[in-house]
């Protein structure tokens, strides 16, 4: 109640401001024109950059301006041909987002597979680098084995050992000071490594053995490990890493990705559109196999139909073994289908279970010889959980007119949607075996058994029903205009869905191209999420990325960790989620520690914070404020922001240089931090 | 008890105004140093909410009922290793750390109870629940904070802290009119490193800027936010250490739990406090007496036994609740999983409940008695269990106001397992 009406008052005051500011523009408009007409063409195309981008850098609105915005948008909405080299460039040393989850796998092996090999179950691999990937971990491997039976032998003082030398024993004690010796020599290894040439480095590190390697890397502080890559092409670094750990590599190097892509792409809508389809069909990265199933998913599923027809990125989803083990349908197995009953029927017999490479995620469903039913295989059977978020979130949204008996023959449907062999980073494939014989009945109509094509036709009914173009239509406005967007909106982009068979570019256009996307309640209605927050300060700021973990680890303070979101809702865009105190903190204080400029990995050039057109620096605490809002606010900055930056200025107990600015004004670092810091965490850049 | 409670009415009175500094001292913290926020014995609730719809039939199993072990074949926890309660239910084995609260009496339970609404979709059915209005969609606010905003006048003088919530956001079921926080670590809940001589300066500039804010919905969080970091500083709840014996195990749901523990006896004026556990959501590979369910069992039972242990005497005054949106398929699925189904249990815990009983109808598991021929039907609606917590403990009398369009009179429903 209180929310609607803080909602509604926030509206009107926008509505008065953006009227006010702009009387003179309006006069005699034609009224459909009229709502358009109140933005100037710079307030439009900042309003544009807004919605369609991460956030405006610097000399955006003047360009898109100049291109015309309405031009503008029509080239977001055709990336291809917007250049995008620059940013290819920073993307090269992210070798994993090219890969295959096959090879993924292979390079950055997972436990399971590493377990196969320890225990000989799999070969090792020949190349001397992968190898030693291999050792590193089988020799972790073992040493936890080894801690976890000491930790049985003797269970009584399992809490002590280790903390308090005062508890050790005496043999206890002798071996914790020969380590300590140990890694002294070990450090003098390091040493000469270092003066060694990268290449000679990389390759006497890999021909170490394990232990000598654990002993020297556990030696060494963050920064000489950082030192003892320095040179190394990226394919180098990432194995050493992978030798620490080796799925880190993966889920480091996608999420780096997409902050980098999402601050430096220029393609933007593209990578608005990645992330909202993304997350549409989200998928959880921790969540077994998808830890190397999810960079292909983004990169082959999602990404090529962000502005393409509905109905190909709902097919690319539902075919992606990502979206199979997320949604758990890939363990489904129809109740009456040949596997749950341990029939043949002549199919050609399966490779016997050997190892890892023929074991399949979890429990293997298949019945293994085919004599007689085996009573505990028959257990297995449908589960629900694609079936019923296909239709709850993906598709005809909650109120869409289903009920629990179609979640179920849709599951039904789905059945023998399955992975082969997930853990090893297979495809997805179907497999009639695992497929529920017979007719299904889903929301009234009869899907005639057929194998395969059952699905395929659930999934074309569900695109292209009325249901589902307004669900989509609607989740699209409230990430393009309002939380609450308007119905009539809604409606015509819906109606743009049904006529063009799905079209999202189309839906998109009718979007951009409607009053209510440019009605001055709009402007500025968004409250960012934590993702468009930090994105957006590090393209306003102009700030170079040398690493963006840094940012990852901001955004899982900020609740907003990267394919990290365990349920299938996806992150919500709306401000009630996001506005409370611990996350206004939060964002306070990344405000100050990006504009501080020391943020590891984060370079910032804070004399640009003053702008292109400043020949001689500001000569006041008024101009430079002036100057800072002009690049991080558009000049959009309130009364109360700015008197508040301008007394902390001026304070000579609040100046960190210990001097009111207006009687040193020879601006300084340390003020441009100040000011931009403040302007970072207030209100003002809460909003886009 | 008496000696120490002095002790930290003078360190509010001193570190208060210390902190404050310059500042403009708010009209809550004087009345927080100069008066004791506790005194009158201050009524507390804790409400936990366990998401991703937990399998209440494996977590108090009702192993008297021969229907249990035929729907479940594989995933069932077998009657030897059920922890007995009463002969017919008996808590997971991983709960051991419940049985000495059972036996205490301070432990109840109210099993076949959960949310009439029929949906299965955990996204509305927490929000029905967390709205405290299943079926209806509109609702603004959640019942959490109406019932904070319906007995207590919006005072300026208030604590912040009245109604907390642990982690980065503020859960639907404490949003509304009545202020409410979110605090997600207490020892970073405030603006810049706390070595940083500038942070006051920072801090106190933000605050201004967020006070004088045309933009309603930033500037009511801003004030919330800074009234609640002043407080926080003053009362330090950091040095409130967990007492011995209060075993809080790893992860995020017994970082909260101690936070909430610490905040409470740093006497910040709780009354409500609200936190979560994720991942009970067990399609595939549920596992019986090891595996997923048995660890995340494990985890919410330690956390909870830790935090009653360390609340000490405080326990007193406080009822502790857990709800999650719906429970699990009666029957296992094909997966060793179970679906989305409809009743729960409900743990109830803290001094004035009279604990060391199962309440509510048991449905039983039955084809006949199973709701939609599938899932344990629902025979306590959840809103009359918290209806009793708020009524009977909490002294709210305006429960028309916090479950609108439920029961005219809920308290001739009520199970009576809190002493009013």
């Amino acid at each position: 109640m209180q929310k609607l009406s803080r909602r509604k008052k926030l509206i009107a005051t926008l509505a008065l401001v953006a009227a006010c500011g702009s009387i003179a523009v309006v006069a005699a408009s034609k009224p459909k024109k009229a709502a358009i007409a109140q933005m100037d063409e710079s307030k439009r195309a900042l309003h544009a950059l807004n919605r369609l981008t991460f956030g405006p850098r610097p000399g955006d609105v003047e360009k898109v301006t100049a291109m015309g915005v309405d031009k503008w948008i029509d080239l977001q909405l055709n990336p291809q041909k917007i250049d995008d080299s620059a940013l290819q460039a920073r993307l090269q040393n992210f070798r994993t987002l090219n890969m295959d989850a096959r090879s993924l796998v292979q390079e950055f092996p997972p436990p399971q597979l590493i377990k196969a090999v320890a225990d000989g179950r799999s070969r090792m691999p020949s190349d001397p680098a992968e190898r030693a990937i291999y050792q590193a971990r089988i020799d972790a491997y073992k040493q936890k084995q080894q801690k976890k039976a000491e930790a049985g032998d003797n269970n009584a003082n399992i809490d002590d050992a280790g903390q308090n030398d005062a508890n050790l024993t005496p043999e206890q004690r002798q071996q914790r000071s020969a380590q300590q010796e140990e890694r002294m020599y070990a450090e003098l290894d390091a040493d000469a490594l270092a003066d060694k040439s990268p290449n000679d480095r990389f390759n006497a590190i890999v021909r170490m053995s394990p232990e000598d390697r654990r002993t020297m890397v556990q030696s060494m502080g963050q920064e000489s490990r950082q030192k003892l890559m320095d040179g190394m092409s990226p394919e180098q670094r990432e194995q050493l890493q992978a030798m620490a750990n080796p799925q880190s590599v993966i889920i480091n190097e996608l999420v780096q990705g997409k902050l980098i892509r999402a601050i430096y792409s220029e393609r933007q809508l593209e990578e608005v559109m990645t992330d909202f389809w993304f997350n549409h069909f989200n998928v959880y990265v921790q969540k077994n196999a998808d830890r190397f199933l999810t960079t292909s998913y983004e990169r082959d599923a999602i990404r090529p139909h962000v502005l393409g027809k509905f109905k190909d990125i709902l097919m690319a989803t539902a075919t992606d073994p990502a979206m199979m083990v997320y949604l758990d349908n890939f363990q489904s197995i129809g109740p009456h289908s040949d596997a749950a009953l341990g029939l043949n029927r002549n199919r050609p017999q399966r490779r016997q279970n050997r190892g890892f490479f023929g074991r399949t995620f979890g429990d293997n469903p298949r019945p293994q010889n085919n004599k007689q039913p085996d009573k505990q295989k028959q257990k297995r059977g449908l589960n629900e959980n694609y079936a019923r978020e296909l239709m709850e979130l993906q598709t005809l949204g909650v109120d869409g007119g289903y009920t629990q008996a179609d979640v179920t023959e849709v599951a039904k449907v789905f059945t023998g949607w399955t992975v082969k062999q997930p853990q090893q980073g297979g495809n997805f494939q179907f497999d009639e075996r695992l497929h529920e014989p017979g007719d299904k009945k889903v929301l009234g109509k009869k899907i005639k058994e057929g194998g395969m094509g059952e699905g395929k036709k659930v999934l074309d009914m569900l695109a292209s029903s009325p249901a589902t173009a307004h669900f989509i239509s609607k989740k699209l406005a409230m990430r393009f205009v309002a939380d609450d967007p308007p119905p009539s909106l809604v409606d015509s982009m819906a109606t743009t869905f049904l006529k063009t068979d799905g079209d999202i570019k189309e839906v998109l256009r009718t979007m951009f191209h409607s009053q209510e996307f440019w009605a001055p309640e709009a402007y500025r209605a968004k409250v960012k999420t934590p993702l468009e927050f930090v994105v957006s300060a590090v393209r306003v700021t102009g700030t170079d990325v040398q690493n963006a973990q840094p940012l990852a680890q901001q955004l899982q303070k900020m609740g907003m960790p990267l394919y990290a979101m365990q349920p299938p809702t996806g992150y919500k865009m709306t401000a009630d989620v996001w506005v409370n105190s611990a996350a206004l903190l939060n964002r306070m204080n990344f405000g100050l520690a990006l504009a501080s400029g020391k943020m590891r990995g984060l370079g910032l050039d804070k004399e640009s914070l003053l702008g292109p057109n400043t020949a001689a620096p500001p000569a006041d605490a008024d101009s430079a404020v002036a100057a800072v809002s002009r690049t991080l606010l558009d000049g959009d900055i309130s009364q109360q922001t700015h008197d508040t930056i301008i007394k902390q200025l001026n304070d000579p107990q609040l100046n960190p240089r210990g001097v009111a600015m207006n009687d040193n004004p020879r601006l300084r670092d340390a003020d441009l931090s100040v000011i931009a810091g403040l302007m970072l965490g207030s209100p003002e850049f809460q909003r886009r | 008890m008496f000696n120490s409670k002095i002790t930290r009415r003078v360190f509010m009175k001193n570190s208060a105004l210390a902190v404050v500094g310059t500042a403009v001292i708010p009209s809550f913290l004087t009345r927080a140093a100069y008066a004791d926020l506790t005194e009158g014995g201050k009524k507390r609730m804790v409400v936990l909410f366990q998401r991703g719809a937990a399998d209440g039939l494996n977590i108090v199993i009702p192993h008297g009922d021969p229907m249990y072990y035929q729907l479940r074949p594989t995933i069932n926890i077998p009657q030897n290793a059920v922890i007995d309660l009463d002969g017919y239910f008996g808590l997971h084995p991983s709960m051991a750390a419940f049985k000495p609260l059972w036996d205490t009496k301070q432990l109840a339970i109210v099993h076949a109870s959960g949310s009439p609404d029929e949906t299965r979709s955990h996204f509305d059915a927490q929000d029905y629940m967390e709205s405290g209005t299943p079926g209806v969609k509109s609702t603004d606010d959640g019942w959490l904070n109406r019932a904070m905003a319906c007995e207590h006048s919006k005072d300026e003088k208030d604590s912040p802290f009245r109604a907390v919530a642990l982690g980065t956001s503020l859960p639907r079921a404490l949003s509304g009119t009545f202020p409410a926080v979110a605090v997600s670590n207490i020892n970073d809940f405030g603006v810049g490193n706390a070595r940083n001589p500038m942070a006051a300066g920072l801090s106190n500039s933000f605050e201004s800027m967020y006070a004088g804010s045309v933009d309603t919905v930033l500037h009511g969080t801003g004030k919330e936010t800074f009234d609640a970091v002043k407080m926080l500083k003053a009362a330090d709840p950091s040095k409130y250490t967990p007492v011995n014996g209060a075993n809080y195990p790893r992860g995020r749901f017994g970082d909260s739990l101690k936070q909430v523990a610490q905040l409470l006896k740093a006497d910040l004026g709780v009354e409500v406090a609200f936190a979560d556990i994720g991942g009970w959501d067990h399609h595939v590979n549920e596992g019986n007496t090891q595996g997923q369910i048995a660890n995340i069992t494990r985890e919410f039972s330690q956390a909870i036994a830790a935090f009653w242990t360390d609340i000490g005497d405080l326990g007193t005054d406080t009822v502790l609740v857990t709800m999650s949106e719906f429970g699990r398929t009666a029957k296992e699925n094909g997966t060793r999983g179970t679906d989305h189904g409809h009743a729960n249990v409900m743990f109830v815990l803290g001094g004035p409940v009279k604990g060391g009983k199962v309440y509510g109808r048991w449905p039983g598991l039955d084809q006949r008695h199973l709701y939609e021929g599938r899932d344990l039907e629902v025979t306590t609606d959840f809103r009359t269990v918290l209806s009793e917590g708020l009524y009977n403990h909490m002294g709210n009398h305006e429960l028309a106001k916090v479950f609108p369009g439920f029961d005219a009179d809920p308290r001739k429903k009520f199970l009576n397992f809190v002493r009013t």
